[in-house]
């Protein structure tokens, strides 16, 4: 079937902004995060293995 | 659950003006149209409402609904084509089209997930009490050691992923 050509509706709110919406949307939601869950000092507990170095104990 | 033709015409009845249905094809409606024939009813599943979308019809635009009477041999393309206009707002390609709707919802979604993290930083700030010392990384790093010497978990868990003749996390 042949596809007609029609005049587009002009373009609503989406169209224009669309974009920019989910661009700086998703910027700002990864920036946001990487800062607080790395600089923030929030104890997230991780486990040790493969990051902490154990330290002898006894004899406090 | 009333079926849609019994719906719309409650409603066309009852004067219940259910505005701000969200149309994806902008707000071109029926002009002096009262709802519910909106956009919104004009879809792939119900396609053909009882009224027509234009009303209010010019002299020339009754002129050719006079002429719809007759034969519709006699009615050229642009008018055929007029004739569809005055009945369907859009065709099916037209309301079928895709929209970047999409893009602001999810872009809007990221947003309030970003902000939840302007709450979590706040929350650090202002409500967290002070770090107990169990959490201190020297207190963690002895009780590593203590774990290690007790041998916990020496199978599956934490002290089998520890290289006792080498002393380091096994690869």
């Amino acid at each position: 079937m042949a596809r007609q050509s029609y005049p587009k509706c002009a373009p609503d709110f989406h169209d224009k902004y669309g974009n920019v919406v989910l661009a700086s949307g998703t910027t700002f939601c990864i920036a946001i995060w990487t800062y607080i869950v790395t600089q923030v000092e929030i104890e997230w507990n991780l486990s040790p293995v493969g990051r902490v170095t154990p330290k002898e104990w006894r004899g406090q | 659950m009333l079926s849609r033709a019994a719906w719309s015409s409650v409603l066309r009845r009852g004067g219940l003006a259910a505005r701000g249905t969200h149309s994806p094809g902008g707000t071109a409606r029926g002009q002096g149209k009262m709802t519910p024939y909106t956009d919104y009813f004009a879809q792939r599943s119900y396609p053909m409402p009882e009224e027509p979308f234009c009303t209010e019809l010019s002299a020339e635009q009754r002129a050719l609904k006079e002429k719809e009477k007759g034969s519709w041999t006699q009615l050229s393309h642009a008018e055929k084509v007029a004739l569809y206009r005055l009945q369907y707002h859009e065709t099916f390609a037209e309301m079928n089209r895709r929209s970047s709707e999409w893009k602001t919802v999810v872009g809007c979604v990221f947003f309030f997930i970003g902000f939840t993290a302007l709450l979590v930083w706040w929350q650090r700030v202002y409500v967290f009490p002070e770090k107990p010392v169990t959490l201190t990384d020297e207190w963690k790093a002895r009780q590593l050691q203590r774990i290690l010497d007790m041998k916990g978990n020496p199978v599956q868990g934490l002290a089998s992923r520890w290289d006792y003749e080498k002393k380091e996390w096994r690869k």
